[in-house]
């Protein structure tokens, strides 16, 4: 037991001496998280700059485009005199999209004759694009049916009867525990584990790789008499607590201050937190394992977390991706995160759902111990080259 | 006499250029960490990402149905949904509870919920409603299910209308449906898709990324291998402050040259991506978008004092870098002070400007702004490399003329 507490003082002196664990383990995280929680404070991005082209220029178009401006969204920054003028805008990234209106559209609605008003949506901005898009096309159904609703109530319709007429069928749409579209809750829930999980995978293979470069190895096997698992579990234990404590800061904060929907409970999250970490520290030293040296193991591992954040299914599903990559997936702690997170936080369905998912996650903490023998060989016989 | 001076100090100041461009040149393909970082992620990255990305859209969201009114208007209603290319229904189940656990097991993705009184409605003149109840783990889904039923229920609705209506012409029709109708243009990318737009910006960042991480960690393995665990070693070739900087800076231009028609070129040529933009522009507006990210390189890796450090700490970064710089985020949304420290790093204008030309077809002139940016960053870190270097330089100096004093000293003690 002795032997177990100085192998943990060794540990922590080291991390406390390097800057460079204390930027990875703490300051990052921390950074992390409020950059996230300051970026998509509003949830939801309101007043989107769009533009106007009304060629018109009647009472009723001035109109149509004030009521554009009052929805929540959209907020319309300049008029413009014509098509080529708003395009050029949309080119300098000024504007999200415009609304055109024709010239004799007033005239033709009047007439009894249809007019066809246009806007235009830069998809290259894809998240700006959808919500701009939602309150123009809006915004044009309520032009159509405004005109007929006046026709409607001339003829002496109620209120409900025109609504009927109008829109004989409507949807009822229930986003399920993120009612209110919110993309914080969207993106954070797994960008932020995500960004933990790279700093959990790096760390763990830079912590046994400079053990080697520094010339340390040797101390370090004898002070845990030979043993490697011993060695490791010294190291990884230390290293573990703090990770788990930033973890534990994470969940706390998004379950319990800001109050992400969590229908599990907490208890569940920093469960699940704890197996991430787990197998982050699994999947640095599977990757230390397979190529023994501090440079490879780190840029493996980096390149590897960090495709994770788009092979996790969050942004893209995985059922969407090529075939080629789509079997892939599993191969990421991120994606059985992700899949808890949705099965027991977002929806709240019994963990047994994600009964695999958890599996996994236990299988990359456990992935390294076949590899012990070789990490044994390589801590031992490797010299640092540069 | 003075030309002649002149000339001999060109002379030697092209040998020392050339000495230092090629030291650099092998230390980079000496070092595999190096190979890696700044010849093959930057091919083998983009080649992925477009993988992932490359169907751009989701077709097909599974979707589970409760269809309580079993009539003719609902089924016709499901059918079209059916239809639609976004949504495709896998489950008829008797009630909710059965549809909830489909979700549960992952089966489906949505519910939609068609109401005993659906038909009812309709016919007796009362708005009907259908529910639709989406899986929230992913945007897309609930796009795509949104989108099929909002599509579908508007082509009822047209038809109902019409029904009613009891017109004579189909001009008088198309006036019923719409009164004043609409057209929705997708510009840039048609089919509002994942591949077309998040990879220009993925591209962008891989080059910046992959630059800083491979220029660090050739910085901090020439700091751990000199005696003095300086950057720059004391020798006769490391005297002029240009020549080092030009030397190494040219060859990792050169090879991001290369590296940037593959990325930005070759491998979205392959996969189809839209590339509206005229090479000839991009080529010009890359131009200060590689010095900037050369040198804003090269002045960061003056910091990093051993070479693992550098992904330590830089990794982590590009995730924070996509999003300010306005594309997974609008930038309209993004608070006024981290929009200005995104100001510091060349991508957020790389990002910017290239999708603008490349996805948008604009020219230099409406790229303008992300092209002056990036000159000043150029400038600017061109500025605060050479001042790096030259306290490096010095401070080599010092600590070499130190040293040979001491040895001196015990010598003669």
């Amino acid at each position: 037991m002795f032997n177990f507490l100085q192998l943990f003082k060794r540990e922590f002196l080291r991390m406390a001496e390097r800057p460079v664990y204390w930027f990875v383990m703490v300051i990052a995280p921390l950074g992390v998280y409020a950059f996230f929680v300051l970026l998509m404070q509003s949830g939801l991005p309101n007043n989107l700059p769009v533009g106007l082209v009304d060629l018109d220029g009647t009472s009723t178009t001035r109109n149509i485009a004030r009521n554009l401006d009052a929805f929540q969204r959209t907020h319309i920054v300049a008029n413009y005199a014509n098509m080529g003028e708003a395009r050029r805008a949309m080119q300098r990234g000024d504007i999200y999209a415009f609304f055109f209106i024709p010239k004799n559209t007033t005239e033709k609605a009047n007439r009894q004759e249809q007019a066809t008003v246009s806007f235009y949506v830069n998809y290259s901005y894809l998240i700006a694009a959808s919500l701009t898009y939602q309150d123009l096309r809006m915004m044009s159904e309520l032009a159509s049916g405004a005109a007929a609703r006046k026709v409607l109530f001339a003829k002496g319709a109620t209120e409900d009867q025109a609504m009927a007429y109008l829109q004989p069928v409507v949807m009822d749409t229930h986003p399920i525990n993120n009612p209110w579209l919110n993309y914080n809750v969207y993106l954070s829930n797994t960008i932020v584990p995500g960004m933990l999980l790279l700093f959990v995978a790096l760390l763990t293979a830079y912590s046994v790789g400079t053990e080697i470069k520094d010339g340390t190895a040797q101390e370090w096997m004898h002070l845990a008499k030979g043993s490697i698992k011993r060695a490791l579990w010294a190291k990884l234990v230390p290293q573990f607590t703090i990770f788990w404590l930033m973890g534990a800061i994470y969940v706390l904060l998004f379950y319990a201050v800001l109050h992400f929907p969590c229908h599990c409970g907490i208890p569940v999250m920093l469960g699940a937190m704890t197996m991430l970490v787990l197998a982050g520290q699994g999947l640095g030293l599977l990757f230390f394992g397979i190529t023994p040296s501090l440079r490879m193991s780190m840029s493996l591992t980096s390149l590897w977390s960090v495709l994770s954040f788009s092979m996790c299914g969050m942004t893209f599903p995985v059922m969407a991706m090529h075939p080629a990559v789509q079997g892939l997936a599993v191969l990421f702690p991120l994606r059985h995160y992700f899949l808890i997170y949705v099965n027991c936080a977002l929806n709240g369905f019994p963990w047994q759902y994600a009964f695999w998912n958890f599996l996994a996650l236990l299988l990359f903490a456990a992935a390294p111990l076949l590899l012990l023998p070789r990490i044994k060989y390589s801590v031992l016989n490797y010299t640092y080259v540069s | 006499m003075i030309r002649q001076y002149y000339a001999s100090y060109w002379k030697e100041s092209l040998r020392a250029f050339l000495f230092i461009f090629n030291r650099e040149m092998r230390n980079v393909f000496r070092d595999e960490g190096v190979v890696m970082f700044l010849i093959i992620v930057p091919i083998f990255y983009p080649i992925l990402y477009s993988l992932i990305y490359t169907t751009e859209t989701i077709r097909e969201v599974p979707v589970a149905v409760v269809d309580l009114s079993r009539t003719a208007t609902s089924r016709d209603y499901l059918r079209r949904v059916d239809g639609t290319p976004d949504v495709q229904i896998v489950a008829y189940c008797a009630n909710m509870e059965e549809a909830k656990e489909m979700v549960k097991r992952r089966e489906a993705y949505g519910v939609v919920c068609v109401p005993r009184e659906f038909a009812d409605n309709i016919n007796k003149g009362i708005q009907a409603r259908v529910s639709l109840f989406c899986d929230m783990s992913g945007l897309l889904y609930y796009k795509a299910i949104l989108v099929a039923n909002t599509n579908v229920s508007l082509h009822l609705n047209a038809k109902v209308k019409v029904e009613r209506a009891g017109n004579t012409t189909n001009e008088q029709d198309k006036v019923t449906i719409y009164p004043i109708s609409y057209e929705e243009v997708n510009l840039y990318n048609p089919q509002g898709g994942m591949a077309s737009f998040l990879l220009p910006a993925v591209l962008i960042l891989i080059l910046q990324q992959t630059l800083m991480l491979g220029v660090g960690m050739l910085a901090g393995t020439a700091r751990e291998n000199n005696r003095l665990h300086e950057l720059i070693p004391v020798e006769k070739s490391h005297n002029g402050l240009l020549r080092i900087v030009f030397g190494k800076s040219a060859v990792y231009l050169l090879i991001y040259i290369a590296q940037s028609v593959i990325a930005l070129g070759v491998i979205p040529r392959l996969f189809g991506f839209p590339q509206i933009g005229n090479p000839v522009t991009i080529a010009f507006f890359l131009v200060p978008f590689l010095l900037a990210i050369t040198f804003f390189a090269m002045t960061l890796s003056a910091l990093i004092r051993e070479r693992e450090n550098v992904m330590l700490i830089c990794v982590f970064v590009s995730v924070p870098l996509l999003f300010v710089s306005g594309v997974s985020w609008p930038s309209a949304a993004i608070p006024q002070w981290l929009k200005v420290i995104s100001w510091l790093f060349p991508s957020t204008f790389g990002i910017n400007g290239f999708i603008h030309i490349n996805s948008m077809g604009a020219d230099l002139l409406e790229a303008r702004h992300e092209w002056d940016a990036l000159w000043v960053q150029a400038a600017v870190y061109f500025l605060t490399c050479c001042l790096t270097f030259r306290y490096k330089i010095i401070r080599a100096r010092i600590i070499t003329y130190n040293e040979l004093k001491r040895e001196r000293a015990m010598r003669k003690g």
